[in-house]
């Protein structure tokens, strides 16, 4: 049995080592022989410190600048957005403030017309294709407030009637146009009575009377009334003007009315509230 | 033993010593001396004995000097000291438990501070300091041990 560990440390060459190093130690604090040598790797240190430190905050520098400029592109990406926001609100403030107006002017002038009773309501929608092409020519005015109306009230538009409601819906009503091939009003004009008739083509009515019923001549351009003998329009309020004279036959013609109030053209619209008794 | 062992052992040797200087200003006021760099030498010596002979702790013990040390040779000395004494009792320290070998490195790491007082800042020196720091380094020392373990197997 082993009574101490194997070693195996040559001395030589640790005295060598021992006695190398006591003697460098002793002359650099003796002699500061190597204080050269200390001096110039603590500068070199230093430098290498300074320059990496320079590096450093170079890069930093660098690093910040980016984030800055990285802060500024999304400042000036949210500044833009801001005034498109601020430009979109300015027009919908401006067309909302066009659009009041237009409302007042409207109502002034159905108040000017007709007194009192009606109610203003805007345009949903225009079956264009069948208007410009066809007989039927509805509108639908928008009711999203509800607001209670009868059926086969005069309708207008403008300074003029325009048509009567045909059917209320939930939130919509219903227009007949003069213009639908259904529709038929009665009208007046200096040479005759009658009942006009939509022909389905826009802003355009006809009626059919005998020659014997009056002078036809040089009539074109007179102006229409109701002749509010239907018991739904006011009478006298003017709605166009003869824009043609057809023969039918040898004793009957067809005189075209060219309507004063064209839908394309109205965003408004005002409602009678009730059936007027006024004939 | 190739060239890039030795750097990786003298890059290690030299983070202790940075650790050192990093920290000591501070811990100094606890009376505490931190001494890793020492205790990286003494792993490496320690755990490769038969690579390590008299001229590595040389070679080491002076580029700490030049960098770290205000006088040459200093390291050097302990270094080739402290080699010899592991070198002596190597294969009696692998049966000695963690806390005998903390004793050894703790007590000649307090060796080792006690004679850098001595030699180069003798109003300072302080048996305080020196008491702290051996308790302290020998808990330290376990630590060092472990780490520097892992390090040296994820390399040699």
């Amino acid at each position: 049995m082993a009574r101490s560990t194997p070693t195996y440390t040559p001395v030589r060459n640790y005295a060598i080592g021992f006695l190398l190093s006591a003697f460098i130690l002793f002359s650099d604090i003796r002699y500061e022989t190597f204080a050269n040598i200390r001096a110039f790797v603590h500068a070199s240190t230093l430098y290498s410190q300074m320059i990496s430190r320079g590096l450093s905050e170079n890069i930093g520098i660098t690093l910040v600048s980016f984030q800055e400029n990285k802060n500024l592109f999304r400042e000036n990406k949210e500044l833009k957005e801001q005034i498109l926001k601020i430009k979109t609100q300015d027009f919908i403030e401006r067309k909302d403030y066009k659009e009041k107006i237009q409302i007042i002017d409207f109502y002034q002038t159905a108040i000017g017309v007709f007194k009192n009773d009606v109610d203003i309501f805007k345009i949903a929608s225009l079956d264009l294709t069948n208007y410009l092409c066809c007989s039927s020519h509805r509108i639908y005015l928008d009711n999203t407030s509800q607001v209670q109306i009868d059926k086969n009230v005069p309708v207008f538009a403008g300074s003029s009637f325009i048509g009567q409601t045909k059917n209320i819906y939930t939130n919509f009503i219903e227009v007949i146009l003069f213009s639908d091939i259904n529709h038929l009003l009665p009208i007046k004009s200096n040479a005759f009575y009658c009942d006009a008739r939509g022909i389905g083509k826009p802003m355009l009515i006809s009626c059919k009377a005998s020659k014997n019923n009056g002078s036809f001549e040089n009539v074109i351009g007179d102006t229409v009334f109701t002749s509010g003998l239907g018991g739904v329009f006011f009478k006298d309020i003017e709605i166009g003007s003869i824009s043609g004279i057809n023969s039918l036959s040898i004793d009957e013609i067809e005189v075209v009315i060219t309507l004063k109030a064209n839908p394309l053209e109205e965003t408004f619209y005002g409602v009678m509230k009730k059936v007027h008794d006024e004939i | 033993m190739k060239f890039s062992n030795h750097l990786i052992i003298l890059s290690s040797i030299i983070i202790g010593f940075w650790l050192d200087d990093l920290l000591n200003p501070i811990s100094i006021k606890l009376f505490l001396e931190l001494n890793f760099g020492f205790f990286v030498f003494s792993y490496w010596i320690f755990a490769l004995p038969e690579k390590l002979k008299t001229a590595a702790p040389l070679f080491y013990g002076l580029v700490t000097d030049l960098f770290f040390s205000n006088v040459v040779g200093f390291n050097m000395l302990f270094f080739v000291l402290t080699s010899y004494i592991i070198h002596l009792y190597v294969f009696r320290f692998r049966i000695f438990s963690y806390f005998q070998l903390s004793v050894f490195f703790s007590g000649s790491s307090t060796l080792y501070i006690a004679f850098k007082y001595l030699l180069l800042s003798p109003y300072n020196y302080s048996y305080i300091v020196l008491t702290t720091s051996f308790l302290i380094n020998a808990v330290l020392w376990v630590g060092v041990y472990f780490v520097m373990r892992a390090f040296r197997r994820s390399f040699f």
